[in-house]
């Protein structure tokens, strides 16, 4: 600010040279920006660009691996991912599993979350082990989970049933019962920390609000409708928008609970795409598969951004 | 504080036999909270005391106390299984992976606030690309590069596959630096400090709330990652700690005390990390999250 009353005061001469110099320091600050940028680029170019471009690539190829000998082959992959049955129950299952993993965690960790933001006797304590349940990797708590859910009379769960008289239970060789273990078990590992979120964005609710709102005669059910829901939104869109988008790439906890079995029943795509790309060597027919996945995922991420910036508006 | 104001003015208003529900209803809030968080967290007490039963004393009891107290699954496990090689590789793959994601992240972001043109405008549509590619769709790629690199089935190859993460680290942080006072990082430059001086003396410090996130959320996802610690490592002595775990359920098929006592060993150092963490996690959620 001081150098343009500065300018200003000069002779009209100097103006020209002024503007000279002017240009220079912007070409300097774009230069400058430039370097800072510049490892991110390269990141960009190597782990995204050549990567994706090869992909697209590949997909239209019979390439094996091996035999540097390859061929377009046109849409070919394309047609035998989507007569393949195993990869289309995968992505079924994805989606079964993206879909129900987000509205269950944010349908249970919006209340608990409404709870712990509450004083009482042990809530640190709560706070703290919901908190870190979450903290270990799923890849492990689905090989726990295995144990837990044993066929076998041994499994805890079974032979906490078998108390009860009830006869042990195959949880995790029946299609359908396979399906809601890992869908549960997901839910269950991830409730804490997106509670934890909400919790984050609870505490910055002015009280104030809350109090306006009860002298108004406000009850507990029309403050929660009325100032938390809409106060929560951005947390919600942060929060549905990492459910989704880590749903959609799962590949952890269906894959050492049950390997994606049985038979497909819990087979993911990410599963398929590394069996088939990398275990098979089937380059054409994995990035066919991953290309078709990225596409999915770009839409879906974008449909959820814009679907929940609408719904965020209308709060506002 | 808001509800100490709430209960106040509640007493005036109805006395205090509304003063006793609100206790009794808080006291009830707390069993029913803690019995939930104690169901919740069942499975942990039951990985953590079976690895001091044998396999007899587990099979009969498996969630009380062990009859016998030993240790002998500890020991084995030590001498069994390389798990503090395992730890240590972890360990690598996770400082440097997150340190240089976390550096390139923030060095892109202030290269953003720093200039306002059509290039920056670029970077960020294509940087924003980038955030939607999973990382499954360029796996394939990926892998063969590095193997043509001879990079495969070696720390650093991992740790390169880690450094993605930085456009994650760059969205967090680029939200936040935006909110900082422009004039300090201008009034620096007047008194004639270089880019890079303003960069580490004044930007990071300022920026350290949305760092701890950051920093927190990445070292969660790379430690406990097992995608690529699957795909890229296959020699026994690089195995991270997760991929370890996954191989002892193969070794200690029905030996499941010992299989517990490997997670637990696993799942300790996070645990304690975030033990020691948990304040500043907490905090820099609320700042990240609600500035971010």
């Amino acid at each position: 600010m001081s150098n343009a009353t500065a300018a200003r005061t000069l002779p009209p001469i100097n103006e020209a040279l002024n503007r000279k110099r002017r240009k220079a320091r912007a070409f300097h600050d774009d230069l400058t920006s430039f370097w800072f940028l510049l490892p991110i680029l390269a990141l960009f170019v190597v782990l995204f660009l050549v990567p994706l471009a090869q992909t697209l690539y590949y997909s239209f190829t019979d390439f094996n691996g091996y035999s540097m000998n390859m061929h377009l082959v046109g849409l070919d992959n394309y047609k035998k991912v989507f007569s393949d049955s195993s990869t289309l129950q995968g992505l079924g299952f994805t989606i079964l599993y993206a879909v129900i993993v987000m509205v269950g965690v944010t349908c249970l960790a919006i209340p608990l979350a409404v709870v712990l933001n509450k004083k009482f006797i042990g809530c640190n304590f709560v706070r703290s082990l919901f908190f870190f349940f979450s903290v270990p990797s799923l890849a492990i708590m689905g090989m726990v989970w295995k144990y837990i859910f044993s066929p076998m009379k041994t499994g805890v769960v079974n032979s906490v049933l078998s108390i009860f008289g009830i006869d042990p239970i195959p949880w995790l060789s029946n299609n359908a019962l396979a399906k809601f273990c890992v869908i549960f078990i997901a839910i269950w590992a991830q409730i804490g920390w997106h509670a934890t979120l909400y919790l984050a964005f609870l505490q910055a609710i002015p009280a104030d609000l809350y109090e306006q709102a009860t002298v108004d005669g406000a009850n507990k059910w029309q403050q929660f409708l009325h100032i938390t829901l809409p106060q929560l939104m951005p947390g919600i869109v942060t929060s549905t928008f990492l459910l989704m988008s880590g749903g959609l790439k799962v590949y952890d906890l269906p894959y050492t609970m049950t390997k994606g079995g049985p038979g497909y029943s819990t087979y993911t795509v990410t599963q398929s795409i590394i069996q088939q790309g990398i275990g098979q060597s089937q380059y054409g027919i994995g990035s066919a598969l991953a290309v078709l996945f990225f596409v999915a995922t770009g839409v879906v991420v974008f449909l959820q951004m814009g679907i929940s910036n609408l719904i965020s508006r209308r709060f506002q | 504080m808001g509800n100490a104001t709430v209960d106040k003015t509640s007493v005036k208003a109805k006395g205090m036999t509304f003063t006793a529900r609100k206790r009794i209803g808080s006291a009830v809030t707390s069993i029913v909270m803690i019995a939930i968080s104690l169901v919740c967290a069942m499975p942990l007490w039951y990985i953590v005391i079976n690895t001091f039963k044998t396999i007899a004393d587990m099979n009969v009891n498996p969630l009380g106390l062990p009859n016998d107290w030993t240790f002998d699954n500890y020991i084995n496990a030590f001498k069994t299984v390389p798990i503090l090689r395992s730890l240590w590789n972890t360990v690598i793959v996770t400082f440097f992976g997150v340190a240089i994601q976390v550096i390139v992240g923030a060095l892109a972001a202030y290269g953003m606030i720093l200039r306002k043109s059509r290039f920056t405008s670029a970077v960020g549509a294509v940087l924003m690309v980038a955030f939607v590619v999973p990382a499954q769709s360029t796996l394939i790629p990926l892998y063969r590069m590095e193997a043509g690199v001879h990079l495969v089935n070696t720390l650093a190859g991992l740790v390169l596959i880690y450094l993605g993460g930085a456009v994650f680290c760059y969205f967090l942080i680029v939200g936040y630096m935006r909110s900082l006072p422009f004039e300090l990082i201008e009034a620096a430059r007047i008194d004639g400090a270089g880019p890079l001086r303003i960069f580490w003396n004044i930007v990071m410090p300022l920026i350290k709330p949305i760092l701890t996130t950051v920093i927190v959320f990445q070292t969660m996802g790379t430690w406990n990652d097992f995608m690529n610690a699957n795909v890229f490592i296959s020699s026994s002595e690089l195995r991270t700690i997760v991929l370890q775990v996954y191989n002892a359920v193969g070794q200690f098929s029905t030996d499941w005390p010992s299989f517990m006592t490997i997670t637990v060993l696993a799942l300790l150092p996070v645990f304690i990390f975030f033990i020691f963490c948990q304040k500043w996690i907490v905090s820099g959620l609320v700042a990240g999250s609600v500035k971010g």
